[in-house]
């Protein structure tokens, strides 16, 4: 099945005919590959997250349309019929552990499976698949999910989409106020679903380590546009556009800028710290040669 | 929803804007009473021109304004058509059973109408020109007197404070959850009474919680920041009695005055 999100001239605005309107997205065009790892990226209140909530039609446009998963939404598609398409994709919104509420963590994990017609036994099946898969402790199980830590807890709740098989992720900050430890969890879990499971990942954050380390596609919006749309090489390219965006390099990119303008004579801005430490040991024994 | 108006704030810099929300506050209370005390076209005539007017002084544009409050527009004619129908006296045009339609019904049912219109125009008029911090400000301050009798009218005023600072908050979470519940398989709004009932529990609970988090983290902040009790505090906002209020209060008390003279007794 054609796996392809595409957004045709998508134009959203909130509380349209009113003083309060809102232009959130300005005629958005774009394709988002299947099994892509995409992160969006852009200032704050640039319309990263209304981007993403037309996806699963949380939110649908003012004008123009969406496909998404051989579904067209359009400004005038019913509310009716909608459930499958948002079994397809799942979404991990900020601060997730907001949506618990079941009396123990297994319960509400199956609950996403049992909404979507699941027997009990299925539901269970695949809720304690996801919870290994998100490194829960199998004896949380029974546990009430509101005696857990944070970390846990936003654990359940990204386990609670995933026990759902969505074929496409959508996560919103997944990262947000966790410790480097788990901020390192959530997002390799993230890759592991994408390179193991061939999910297409769409992860919207404003930690440019991560869009470097693990995004293959990035979006850059602002101000309701999409204003780039290229490999992570290609956004960084270019510091003083990515400035003017009001974002920032990932921090390998910044201390390299740092060096050029100190005088090392680096040949291109590395974005990984992996790139760094090559691009480092390269001019070392270059400028061995050199000397010889 | 969206195009609901009762109850928001419009940001503006009108005549109505500038009035210290203690005497607005007082003044819609003040209409709202001289809107029972009037009984014949003329009185009603006199205040509709006189909400008008203070319709066009907050400069909200009046057909904004219309739309704004269309939908409490059924409440209204249900509430008239109850008037119409099971009141009695006068010349009866119609009637079955216990309904009856006749000229008195009619002209009461009018009235009626008038009269909820006028009182949802004033009160709209104060919530659109007027910040909810700055009503919870008006109330302390028109609730002072009750402190003779030991009302704790600045714990009320913080509580309301907090509570109208909160609303806007809460309502993007409950969005948030709503859509977060939507994402994993939830229907909200379809089905059987019972579906729709069990649909709200993953929508409550977390919002209940929310809640409760909200309250514990905000207190333990307060106690911070040396909150002990909501007596014994200085005020940063100070709305004072300004040459506008007066102005208004002079135009409120002659069209008062007005009404009594021509009401029929």
């Amino acid at each position: 099945m054609d796996q392809e999100i595409s957004f045709n001239q998508v134009t959203h605005t909130y509380q349209a005919d009113t003083p309060f309107a809102q232009n959130a997205l300005d005629k958005v065009s774009l394709k988002i590959a299947p099994n892509s790892f995409t992160a969006i990226i852009g200032h704050t209140g640039s319309g990263k997250s209304t981007l993403v909530q037309h996806i699963n039609a949380l939110l649908k446009s003012t004008f123009g349309e969406i496909e998404v998963y051989g579904r067209q939404i359009t400004p005038s598609t019913t509310n009716k019929n909608l459930k499958q398409l948002r079994k397809h994709v799942g979404m991990v919104f900020q601060f997730p552990e907001k949506q618990l509420f079941e009396e123990s963590v297994i319960k509400d994990i199956m609950f996403g499976p049992k909404n979507y017609g699941a027997s009990d036994a299925d539901a269970e099946k695949s809720a304690v698949k996801a919870m290994k898969l998100v490194g829960l402790d199998a004896s949380l199980r029974d546990q009430s999910p509101f005696d857990l830590s944070g970390g846990q807890m936003r654990r359940v709740a990204i386990a609670g989409v995933l026990a759902m098989n969505p074929e496409i992720l959508i996560l919103d900050e997944p990262t947000a106020g966790l410790d480097p430890h788990g901020h390192k969890e959530i997002m390799d879990l993230a890759q592991g679903l994408h390179d193991h499971r061939n999910m297409t990942i769409i992860l919207v954050t404003h930690q440019m380590d991560d869009v470097v380390d693990y995004a293959s596609d990035v979006i850059v919006m602002d101000r309701g546009q999409v204003v780039k749309h290229g490999t992570p090489s290609q956004i960084f390219a270019d510091p003083k556009w990515v400035y003017k965006m009001h974002l920032d390099l990932p921090s390998s990119g910044e201390f390299a800028t740092r060096l050029i303008r100190a005088g090392v004579p680096l040949e291109k801005t590395p974005l990984t710290i992996e790139n760094l430490a090559d691009e480092i040991v390269h001019l070392i024994q270059g400028g061995n040669h050199t000397d010889e | 929803m969206s195009n609901f108006l009762f109850g928001r704030y419009l940001p503006g810099n009108s005549w109505i804007h500038q009035m210290s929300p203690q005497s607005k506050l007082m003044l819609s209370f003040y209409f709202v009473i001289i809107i029972f005390f009037a009984n014949n076209i003329w009185t009603y005539g006199t205040l509709s021109v006189l909400i008008l007017f203070v319709v066009l002084m907050s400069g909200v544009s009046i057909g904004y304004f219309l739309k704004g409050i269309r939908p409490l527009i059924w409440l209204i004619i249900f509430t008239v058509l109850l008037q119409i129908l099971f009141s009695s006296g006068g010349h009866v045009y119609w009637h079955f059973g216990p309904f009856s339609v006749s000229d008195t019904s009619l002209i009461n049912g009018g009235y009626i109408f008038v009269r909820f219109l006028l009182i949802i125009m004033i009160s709209t008029v104060l919530t659109l020109t007027t910040t909810s911090l700055a009503i919870a400000d008006g109330v302390q301050t028109v609730l002072k007197p009750l402190k003779k009798v030991h009302f704790p009218v600045d714990t009320l005023a913080l509580m309301l404070s907090i509570a109208l600072r909160f609303v806007p908050t809460l309502m993007d979470e409950m969005e948030t959850i709503l859509n977060a519940q939507r994402s994993r398989g939830v229907d909200f709004g379809s089905g059987s009474l019972r579906h729709r009932i069990q649909a709200a529990v993953p929508l409550l609970v977390p919002l209940f919680t929310g809640a409760i988090n909200h309250a514990e983290n905000l207190s333990t902040a307060m106690e911070a920041r040396g909150f002990t009790d909501s007596e014994h505090r200085s005020k940063y906002r100070v709305y004072r009695w300004q040459k506008k209020d007066t102005i208004s209060w002079i135009i409120f008390l002659f069209v008062g005055i007005l009404i009594l003279f021509i009401r029929n007794n």
